[in-house]
C-alpha cells in the first residue's frame, strides 16, 4: 500500500489560511465531555451566531505580502482591524465548525456565517462540520451540503447502545448508522466517524464489532480516540480513585479497561483499518488516500489558525491566545460592532504557562513572532511521516536518545515514530518539552 | 516570697484525658492569662502538637493563687509530654516538682499511660492528686472510675477530685488540693547550688534558654555555673521566671522554677537532667537520673532531588536546635545518594521531624524504612551495633544477632483480650501475663521485638480493638533473634534503601509481599522490571513489572495544543519527582511499601 505524505494544501505559512468556528451547544453534556459545550443554552444561538459574524469581520485573515511579520496583535484586532479584511471567511483555505454539536444550529445560521462565497461543490476548499447522530435529518443535511460544507465529522463513538448510554450520548447506535446514510444521500462524499475505545467495561470483541461496523458504513475518514478521563467531568468522579491510585478499588461496577487491553485495543484497530485500506496518518487518525483532514493537519503542523467563537483557540505567528470559554460573555464581547475594547477579555495563553515548565531552553522562535520549535516538534510527530530532520536542530541529544530507545526513525530525512514510538508517543514527546 | 508558699506540680494523664483543657482552665481562673487572649491549649505552642493534640515539648508557668486559708502561693505548672517516646522527659519534668494531679477520663477509666504515668510520678515520690474529668458528659461514669482508681492505684475514694476542665467544674478545688497537699519544696539556699534542666530551646537571638527547678543554692545573673553531666561551663547572662513571657529576676532560690541563658549556642550541652552547678562552689554529687539522649529508631532521609541535599541539611541543623534528643550524620545511598542517617526517641518523635521537615522546610523527602538498632555478635566475638541494614557484616563474619526488646502492656475492654493476643503473636511477643482491672479490663504483659512495634502496630491494635485499647511500654534489653537481611532487587540491581533485617521464619511471606507491592507502586517503564527479594545470594520471590505498552494522548481538541502540551509537562514532572535508580524511576511510595506489607 502506498502511504502517501498528506499534503498540506496551505501556500503561505505566514498568512491564516485555518478558521475554527467553536459552537459551543449541546441536547446534553456527555459524561467524558469536558470540551467548551453547555446544555440547556440553546435560546443564545441566534445571538451567538451574529457574535461569531461580529468577531470574523473584525478579524484580519487576509494581511496583505508586505505586512506578513507584522500580523497585527490580538488587541489590534480587538480593534477591529483592517477593514479590507471584512469578509476574512473567504480567504482561508479550510473551515471548521466544532463543538459542541454544531448541528444544532439552523441551515441559515450556517449561511450567514459563510456568506454566498462558500456556494458550490467545486472549491477546493475544505469545509468541516461535527455532528453528532439525532440532530439532523437529511433535509437539514441536505441543506448544509448545498452551502458548501463539504466534509462532515459524525460523533458515533460506539455502536453499542449499553456503552453509548455509559457515556452519556444522547442517541443510539440505530440512529447513528441511518445518520451516516442520510449524511451519504445528502451528498457528502466526505464522512468521518468519531470511534471511542477503551470505554468503561468494554471488551475487545465489542470494539471489533464497533470497528467492523464502522466499516461497513465506508466512511472516507474514522478517527479513534481512547477514552480520556479529564477533570471536571463525570467520569472524572467515577473513576479518579482509580485513576490516582492503582492500589485502591473502586466501588463502581463499571471499571476501565487496563493498560494492555487499551493497547491491545488501539493495535487492532491500526492493524484492521490499515487493512481495510485506510491511511494511519496522524495517531488517532485514519483517511482513505487523499481525505486526510487538512483542517487537523495545520494543527499538527504548528501553522497559523484563528479560532472564533467561545472557548476557541488561535495561533498566529508563534502567538497563541484564546477567547473566554461563557457563552454569554463571549456574546456580550461581540455584540457591537465596532467592539469597546475595555470589554474585551483576551487570555494570552502564554500568561498561563506552567512556571516549572521551562526546561531551560528560551524559545527564540516565540520572540521572532515564529512558532515555538517544542511544540512544532510534538505536534508533528503525531503525523505518521513525521516532520524535516532540520526542525530537530538543537535537540539532537533527546532525538539520538530516542532514536537509540527505538522510538524515532529517520526517513528520507523526516523523523518518525516507530511503531513502538507511536504507542509510546508521550514518552517521546515529554524529551522536547 | 518564702519557700513555703511555693508549690511545683506536673499534670500527667493518658493521651486525650484532658491535660491541656485543665492547665488552660487554671491558667484562666488564677487570671494568670486573660480569657480572651487566651489560645486553646496555651502550653502547647507547636501547630503540630495543637493538629495531634499532643504535647511535643514541655513548658512551664508560674501561678499566683491566693488560696481560701487567705495566703498568697506561687505555683510552678510544669508541662510534661504527653507520649512514650518522650517518657525520660517526662521522668525529669516530674523530678522537679513535688506533686502531681493525675488525670483520669470519666468514662475511659485507667488506660496504659494513666499506669506508666502513675508510676513514674510514684517513682519520683511526688504527692499524686487523682482528678477525675470529663465528668460532665452523658456516657461518663464518674463513680465507677472512682472505685477503680481507687482500688488499682491505692487512693483513698475522698482523695479524688471530680472536674470537668471543658466547663470549669472542679478548678478550685483542685488548686486548693495542690496548696494543701502538695509538700513546699525541701531546698536551702544555704547549700551549694544544684539546679535541674527538665526542659530547654533555641532562641536565635539569646542561645539556648534553660528550665530550670533550683533543688538547692541560688542562681543569679553573672555566676560562672557548670553543667555536671556534659561538663561544660557558661557565665550566666540572664534569669528569670516564666509567665506567658520572660520575666528577668535577680536571682532563683531553691524551690523555684524558671530560666536562665548563658549564651549557649549549642542545645546538647543543656541536656535535660543535666544538674547545674556553680563552678566556684560545687555540689558533691548531682542529681539523679540524668541519662544522656538514646535513640531507639533510625531511618534514612533523601530529598527526592539530589540538589536539595544543602536545603535538607539545613532543615535539619534548623529542627536539631531545638531537639536535643534528635541524632544525624550524613549517609550515603548506592540508589539514593546523599541523605541522613537520622535517630529518634520512636516512631512519632520519627513522624514528627519528618513532618516538620516536609512542611515547614517544604522539602520533598524519601524516609527509608525505619530501623532499630540491632547488636551484631561477630564470630571472633566482637560486638558491634548497627542502625542500618546496609551496614550489616557480611553473614560468614556474623556469630549471631541480637535486637532490643520491649515489656509491652496494654490495655484493653476484656472482649478483645482474643484479638490482641493473636496480634502480639504475629508480631513474635511473648505472653508474660493478663491482669484484670476489674471484669471488664484487662492488662495484658508481653515481651516483645521493638522492631515489630515500630512498624505499624499501634494503629494495627487501635483498629483491632475499635480503638480502644492503648499501650505502653518500656526497653528491657537485647535478646538473641534468628534474623535475614531481606535485599530488594530491581532491574536485577539491589537498591540498598529497600533492604530491612527481618526475622527469618517472616522473611518468605515479607519477601513476597513487598515484591507484590513494589509491583504495583512502581510504574510501568519502556522496558521489563524484574522486582526480586533475596537473601543473601537466594532469590526467594519474584514479579515482573511488564514493558509499557501504550502512552499516548489521542484527543487533540480545537487547536487547544496548551493543553496538551501541560499534560505533557505534568507527567514529565512527575517523574522528576521519582528516584532514579539504574534505569528505573521509583515514586516515593515504593520506599513507604516497606513499612505496610502486612495489610
Amino acid at each position: 500500500m502506498t502511504n502517501q505524505n498528506p499534503k498540506s494544501k496551505i501556500q503561505n505559512p505566514n498568512k491564516v489560511e485555518s478558521l475554527y468556528i467553536h459552537i459551543p451547544f449541546c441536547k446534553q453534556k456527555c459524561n467524558y465531555c469536558d470540551f467548551v459545550s453547555y446544555a440547556g443554552k440553546e435560546a443564545l444561538i441566534d445571538e451567538y451566531v451574529t457574535a461569531l459574524i461580529n468577531e470574523i469581520q473584525s478579524s484580519p485573515l487576509s494581511p496583505p505580502p508586505e505586512a506578513e511579520d507584522s500580523f497585527p496583535s490580538p488587541l489590534e484586532m480587538e480593534r477591529g482591524g483592517p477593514s479590507r479584511a471584512r469578509d476574512g471567511v473567504r480567504s482561508v483555505t479550510t473551515i471548521y465548525f466544532g463543538g459542541g454539536t454544531p448541528t444544532l444550529l439552523e441551515p441559515k445560521h450556517f449561511e450567514k456565517i459563510l456568506g454566498s462565497s462558500a456556494q458550490g461543490s467545486g472549491s477546493r476548499r475544505e469545509i468541516s462540520i461535527e455532528s453528532n447522530p439525532g440532530t439532523a435529518d437529511l433535509s437539514k443535511l441536505k441543506a448544509l451540503r448545498s452551502l458548501g460544507i463539504n466534509r462532515l465529522s459524525i460523533g458515533c463513538q460506539s455502536f453499542n447502545d449499553k456503552h453509548l448510554k455509559t457515556l452519556g450520548r444522547i442517541h443510539t447506535a440505530k440512529q447513528a448508522i441511518q445518520f451516516v446514510k442520510d449524511a451519504r444521500a445528502a451528498g457528502f462524499d466526505n464522512i468521518n466517524l468519531d470511534l471511542m475505545f477503551a470505554l468503561p467495561n468494554q471488551t475487545l470483541e465489542e470494539w471489533k464489532e464497533d470497528l467492523a461496523t464502522a466499516l461497513s458504513l465506508g466512511p472516507e475518514h474514522i478517527s479513534v480516540y481512547n477514552l480520556q478521563i479529564e477533570e471536571g467531568t463525570p467520569f472524572w468522579e467515577l473513576f479518579k480513585s482509580e485513576i490516582r491510585n492503582s492500589k485502591s478499588e473502586t466501588n463502581s461496577k463499571l471499571k476501565l479497561p487496563n493498560e494492555d487491553m487499551d493497547a491491545d485495543m488501539y493495535e487492532y484497530a491500526i492493524d484492521t483499518l490499515k487493512t481495510a485500506g485506510y491511511h494511519h496518518y496522524e495517531i488517532s487518525n485514519f483517511a482513505k488516500p487523499g481525505f486526510e483532514c487538512q483542517h487537523n493537519i495545520a494543527y499538527w503542523k504548528n501553522q497559523n489558525y484563528l479560532g472564533i467563537g467561545a472557548g476557541a483557540h488561535s495561533h498566529v505567528n508563534g502567538k497563541r491566545w484564546a477567547n473566554p470559554n461563557c457563552i454569554e460573555e463571549y456574546i456580550k464581547n461581540r455584540s457591537s460592532d465596532p467592539i469597546p475594547v475595555s470589554e474585551i477579555v483576551v487570555r494570552s495563553l502564554d500568561e498561563n504557562r506552567h512556571p516549572n515548565n521551562d526546561t531551560g531552553r528560551a524559545c527564540p522562535e516565540r520572540e521572532r513572532g515564529r512558532p515555538d520549535r517544542r511544540e512544532t516538534i510534538f505536534m508533528g510527530l503525531r503525523l505518521l511521516d513525521g516532520i524535516p530532520i532540520e526542525t530537530f536542530k538543537g535537540f539532537e541529544k533527546e532525538l539520538n536518545e530516542s532514536i537509540t530507545d527505538g522510538l524515532l526513525v529517520i526517513h528520507n530525512n523526516n523523523v518518525k515514530l516507530t511503531r513502538r514510538g507511536l504507542m509510546l508517543a508521550n514518552v517521546v514527546f515529554e524529551r522536547f518539552i | 516570697m518564702s519557700i513555703k508558699s511555693f508549690r511545683n506540680f506536673s499534670i500527667i494523664a493518658h493521651i486525650d484525658h484532658g491535660k491541656s483543657t485543665l492547665a488552660d482552665r487554671i491558667l484562666e481562673f488564677t487570671k494568670t492569662i486573660e480569657k480572651r487572649a487566651m489560645q486553646d491549649q496555651i502550653l502547647d505552642t507547636m501547630d503540630i502538637e495543637r493538629e495531634r493534640g499532643i504535647t511535643i515539648k514541655a513548658q512551664a508557668i508560674r501561678i499566683n493563687y491566693k488560696a481560701k486559708d487567705g495566703n498568697e502561693y506561687i505555683l510552678n505548672l510544669i508541662d510534661t509530654p504527653g507520649h512514650v517516646d518522650f517518657s525520660y522527659e517526662v521522668s525529669r519534668s516530674l523530678a522537679a516538682c513535688e506533686g502531681a494531679i493525675l488525670i483520669v477520663d470519666a468514662s475511659q477509666g485507667i488506660e496504659a499511660q494513666t499506669l506508666a504515668n502513675f508510676h513514674l510520678a510514684q517513682k519520683n515520690k511526688l504527692k499524686i492528686i487523682p482528678v477525675i474529668n470529663k465528668v460532665d458528659l452523658p456516657n461518663s461514669e464518674p463513680e465507677r472510675i472512682a472505685e477503680e482508681v481507687a482500688s488499682v492505684l491505692k487512693f483513698d475514694e475522698d482523695e479524688i477530685i471530680f472536674a470537668s476542665a471543658k466547663e470549669g467544674i472542679g478548678i478550685e478545688d483542685i488548686l486548693e488540693a495542690i496548696v494543701k497537699r502538695v509538700p513546699p519544696p525541701q531546698g536551702s539556699e544555704e547549700e551549694p547550688l544544684q539546679a535541674l534542666i527538665f526542659d530547654s530551646f533555641y532562641d536565635a537571638y539569646r542561645g539556648v534558654i534553660v528550665y530550670v527547678r533550683i533543688i538547692n543554692g541560688k542562681l543569679s545573673a553573672g555566676s560562672n555555673i557548670l553543667f555536671m553531666g556534659t561538663a561544660t561551663s557558661f557565665g550566666v547572662e540572664e534569669v528569670g521566671t516564666l509567665k506567658i513571657a520572660r520575666i528577668p529576676k535577680s536571682e532563683l532560690a531553691a524551690g523555684e522554677v524558671g530560666y536562665i541563658t548563658a549564651n549557649i549556642r549549642d542545645i546538647r550541652l543543656a541536656r535535660v537532667g543535666d544538674t547545674i552547678t556553680e563552678l566556684s562552689r560545687p555540689c558533691a554529687k548531682p542529681l539523679p537520673g540524668y541519662s544522656p539522649a538514646k535513640p531507639m529508631v533510625y531511618c534514612g532521609f533523601y530529598p527526592v532531588n539530589g540538589e536539595d541535599y544543602g536545603n535538607l541539611k539545613d532543615a535539619i541543623d534548623k529542627l536539631k536546635l531545638n531537639d536535643a534528643s534528635l541524632f544525624f550524620e550524613p549517609e550515603t545511598s548506592a540508589a539514593l545518594g546523599f541523605g541522613f542517617r537520622c535517630g529518634f526517641l520512636g516512631l512519632l518523635h520519627l513522624e514528627i521531624v519528618q513532618e516538620r521537615l516536609e512542611r515547614e522546610f517544604n522539602l520533598d523527602l524519601i524516609a527509608t524504612a525505619p530501623s532499630v538498632i540491632y547488636k551484631v555478635i561477630l564470630t571472633n566475638g566482637q560486638e558491634t551495633f548497627i542502625d542500618n541494614p546496609t551496614k550489616l557484616p557480611s553473614p560468614s563474619l556474623i556469630g549471631h544477632l541480637e535486637e532490643p526488646y520491649l515489656k509491652l502492656t496494654i490495655f484493653s475492654p476484656s472482649e478483645y483480650v482474643g484479638r490482641i493476643m493473636k496480634l502480639c503473636e504475629e508480631k513474635r511477643g511473648t505472653y508474660i501475663n493478663t491482669e484484670y482491672l476489674d471484669p471488664e479490663r484487662a492488662m495484658l504483659t508481653y515481651e516483645i521485638p521493638l522492631a515489630e512495634v515500630i512498624l505499624e502496630f499501634h494503629d494495627t491494635l487501635k483498629s483491632a480493638t475499635k480503638g480502644y485499647a492503648s499501650m505502653d511500654y518500656e526497653i528491657i534489653g537485647y535478646r538473641e533473634s534468628d534474623l535475614v537481611k531481606l535485599d530488594i532487587l530491581l532491574n536485577e540491581e539491589a537498591v540498598d534503601a529497600l533492604s530491612t533485617i527481618i526475622h527469618k521464619e517472616k522473611s518468605y511471606y515479607q519477601g513476597k509481599k513487598l515484591v507484590e507491592k513494589l509491583r504495583k507502586v512502581i510504574p510501568r517503564h519502556q522496558f521489563k522490571i524484574p522486582v526480586q527479594a533475596s537473601i543473601g545470594s537466594r532469590v526467594i520471590a519474584r514479579e515482573d513489572i511488564p514493558a509499557m505498552r501504550k502512552d499516548v494522548l489521542a484527543k487533540c481538541y480545537g487547536g487547544d495544543i496548551t493543553r496538551k502540551r501541560k499534560l505533557l509537562e505534568k507527567q514529565k514532572e512527575g517523574k522528576k519527582r521519582m528516584k532514579r535508580v539504574g534505569r528505573v524511576d521509583i515514586p516515593q511510595e515504593a520506599f513507604l511499601a516497606v513499612l505496610g506489607i502486612n495489610d
